[in-house]
């Protein structure tokens, strides 16, 4: 009960905390003049707020950052992992009573959500400083940072879903090659499942449903919403057509029934199926030791080749009263990160910059990645529009009714799309367009 | 409540103190440990004033505006908030009502198992058994366990087609892939399940406290009488425990009320959005969405509807036991 009473506690003060600070003024940001030269004024202290808090990242972070205050004499970056949903909760407020970081890195599909809310400084002219262009990174991240006509972001690590194969299984049916194509695909699948192994378990959860079918969807010509952001497209025909494939994996005895979240993972691990659409971030997934497995480009099942791909991009926050030297350390310290970033795979992200990613060591070191390198030229990176992740929650509410049976794939998503539609209007009110 | 627990501690300390010839001090006096008390209570007060009385009242006002952290000014408008989640076809009202009713049935369903469960455990341990510190210790463990981790280990047990329940279950030719926490009706029993198991050991100690309050004489005037078990049960241990059963009652409605951590985690709120519970609701759209004033508005409507029910809850139990005094 303690626990319930707390939560609600938090709750309240969350609330408190929100009004008292909502009586302080708008952010007067000023930005500091920052060239692609190493910061050179007086010694400041640089807040750095991030997500990472499993996996390797927690031990290399802090050995990058001590890296950096050792070789920068005027600059001490100060490390405040948390939790990615709990930046979100506490960033906005933060930031307007400028207690906020100096440097951040948010997942791409939050940028506009922040920028809408001049949560972020605008950062052409750190940007441009410090040299950065489209070209230093793969197709369409860059322009993600991009709201309105200002660049706010500068990206820093992607992370494509992959086929991740364990080929013992694949064993079972004699498959050796993992297959790339719609009919190759289906061909494994059918052996499979004649070998008595269901190929490719299907869950209905963002984790990782959801990726599949907006993998799917752009596969068959489709789109999320419009260009402009203002309806949802997803259940359009190339929509039904992804998610009817997905149903149609049930259906046909390729996949069980009712997979529960992880399910599928756990299966492969288990060797129980022998495919599984997932993140790279798998790859460093302690768990296939000495499972014989393969990580492949995703099958190319539609009309055109598509993946999913989200992105992490560091921006600078506007806090009230943002001193110019720190944003300017801060750029610094971006720099020094991304140039430093060949690292960064073991945490199973591809470092964005191209001029790291594509350097052949890191290949040698992590051979695992390379399928999801080739996939980049692509990927399809998640809807940039303030307040989108709200109506993103009801794509895999209606990937998980379709899976589960209650409604057909048709009328799950018509019935999203209406409820998206109006969430997109009430974002138009809310953050102004 | 605190003004409450002022009166009840100042009380004792009145009749200690106050003898009889000290008269004419007596109110002086009386005043000083009257200030003495607050001052106790004077850490507790500020603490309930900063983070539960300020937060609620603000919480108020944020449901009367359409109140956004980015904005530097709010505007009032009015009861829009309360009325929009009363307007078929609104952003919020379909699924608001929708957690309400998850949030309901859970209630429904899961409330007699953590009162009837725990009684039976209580009544069991209270026999001088062997071991009986062991089996209190054994019931009582679970409850010190995060949500996190409940969710965590329930998630394996669970699991459709690789979860341990799932395998025992095809041992003894049973169905062997039932969906626990995919699909309904499953989804609900998995929930009240683990809720029983996280859960039952806090009312089973209260149950226990309980049982031990009971006069002994009452069983032994009971026996004589040639009372069996059963009507020792229902005549002796029921009536002694009727206090403590309107604490648990009402704390377990409204702990089930306030469920959250287990269908987060163990169903996220599917198959759709069936088993999302009021507070998942209200807790994604203010903290995630950044609607804060309908989530305020939702956090009202709800607590008037905890309102009522406890309230009821205390009258009825209250009339039982005034019936059963006279």
């Amino acid at each position: 009960m303690t626990t319930r009473l707390s939560r609600g506690l938090g709750l309240g003060v969350a609330a408190a905390l929100a009004v008292s600070l909502s009586a302080c003024g708008a952010s007067d940001s000023s930005e500091g003049g920052v060239s692609g030269e190493d910061y050179d004024g007086p010694a400041v202290e640089v807040t750095f707020w991030h997500g990472w808090t499993g996996g390797a990242a927690p031990t290399i972070v802090p050995k990058l950052i001590d890296k950096f205050n050792a070789e920068h004499e005027n600059i001490t970056v100060k490390n405040v992992p948390q939790e990615w949903a709990d930046i979100n909760s506490k960033m906005p407020l933060a930031v307007k009573a400028g207690k906020g970081p100096d440097v951040a890195v948010l997942h791409g599909d939050d940028l506009a959500t922040y920028a809408a809310q001049n949560l972020l400084q605008p950062a052409d002219e750190i940007i441009e400083g410090l040299g950065y262009s489209e070209g230093d990174f793969p197709p369409d991240v860059f322009e993600m940072g991009d709201f309105r006509d200002a660049q706010y972001a500068v990206p820093w690590s992607v992370t494509p879903l992959g086929l991740f194969a364990n080929k013992d299984v694949m064993k079972k049916a004699d498959l050796t090659e993992v297959p790339t194509d719609r009919q190759g695909y289906l061909d494994a699948l059918e052996k499979l499942k004649a070998a008595g192994v269901q190929g490719e378990w299907v869950d209905g959860y963002v984790f990782t449903g959801t990726f599949e079918f907006q993998s799917l969807l752009w596969q068959f010509g489709g789109d999320l919403y419009n260009d402009d952001v203002t309806e949802a497209t997803f259940n359009s025909e190339a929509g039904v057509e992804a998610l009817t494939w997905m149903t149609d994996l049930v259906d046909k005895g390729y996949s069980p029934k009712n997979v529960a979240q992880d399910g599928n993972i756990k299966a492969l691990l288990a060797g129980d199926t022998a495919f599984n659409w997932n993140g790279v971030w798998q790859t460093t997934n302690t768990a296939f030791g000495d499972l014989d497995w393969a990580a492949a480009p995703v099958p190319q099942i539609g009309d055109e080749k598509a993946v999913w791909s989200s992105s992490t991009h560091w921006v600078f926050p506007a806090n009230k009263g943002q001193s110019a030297d720190e944003t300017s350390a801060a750029a610094t310290f971006v720099k020094w990160m991304n140039d430093n970033s060949a690292g960064w795979a073991e945490t199973g992200e591809l470092p964005a910059a191209n001029t790291v990613r594509e350097d052949p060591t890191i290949l040698e070191k992590y051979p695992n990645l390379e399928p999801f390198m080739e996939q980049l030229d692509y990927a399809h990176y998640e809807t940039v529009s303030p307040g989108i992740n709200e109506a993103n929650a009801l794509i895999t509410t209606a990937i998980n009714e379709a899976l589960t049976g209650k409604k057909t794939p048709q009328a799950a998503l018509d019935d999203a799309k209406a409820k998206a539609d109006a969430i997109i209007e009430q974002n138009q009110q809310k953050y102004g367009d | 409540m605190a003004i409450d627990l002022a009166a009840t501690t100042a009380v004792p300390a009145d009749r200690i103190v106050g003898r009889p010839g000290g008269r004419g001090r007596r109110p002086a006096a009386r005043r000083r440990r009257t200030l003495i008390a607050y001052l106790f209570l004077a850490p507790f007060l500020a603490l309930f004033v900063t983070f539960v009385i300020v937060p609620a009242v603000f919480g108020v006002w944020i449901s009367l505006t359409n109140w956004s952290p980015f904005r530097d000014s709010q505007d009032f408008i009015g009861l829009k908030n309360y009325l929009d989640l009363f307007t078929a076809g609104s952003t919020t009202s379909a699924d608001f009502w929708n957690s309400m009713r998850a949030t309901g049935l859970f209630v429904v369903l899961s409330v007699p198992f953590l009162v009837v469960v725990p009684l039976f455990i209580a009544v069991l341990l209270n026999r001088k058994l062997r071991g009986a510190t062991f089996f209190r210790t054994v019931f009582f463990a679970p409850y010190v366990l995060g949500v996190a981790i409940v969710g965590v280990i329930w998630s394996y047990v669970f699991d459709t087609q690789s979860g341990i329940l799932n395998h025992l279950l095809g041992l003894f030719g049973l169905p062997s892939d039932t969906p626990w926490v995919v699909d309904t009706p499953w989804v609900w029993v998995s929930l009240v399940g683990v809720t029983v198991w996280w859960t039952a050991g806090l009312n089973t100690v209260i149950f226990l406290a309980g049982l031990k309050g009971i006069n002994t004489d009452l069983y032994e005037a009971a026996a004589l009488d040639g009372a069996g078990a059963a009507r020792t049960f229902f005549s002796v241990t029921l009536p002694g425990l009727r206090p403590v059963m309107i604490f648990i009652t009402t704390t377990t409605i409204l702990a089930s009320a306030n469920m959250f951590g287990q269908s987060f985690l163990l169903t996220n709120g599917g198959p759709g959005n069936e088993t999302r519970t009021a507070i998942m609701y209200i807790a994604d759209q203010g903290l995630s969405q950044n609607n804060m004033a309908p989530a305020s508005a939702m956090s009202y409507v709800l607590f008037a509807f905890l309102a009522i029910i406890s309230v009821v809850n205390f009258r009825l139990q209250r009339e039982r036991s005034e019936k059963a005094a006279s």
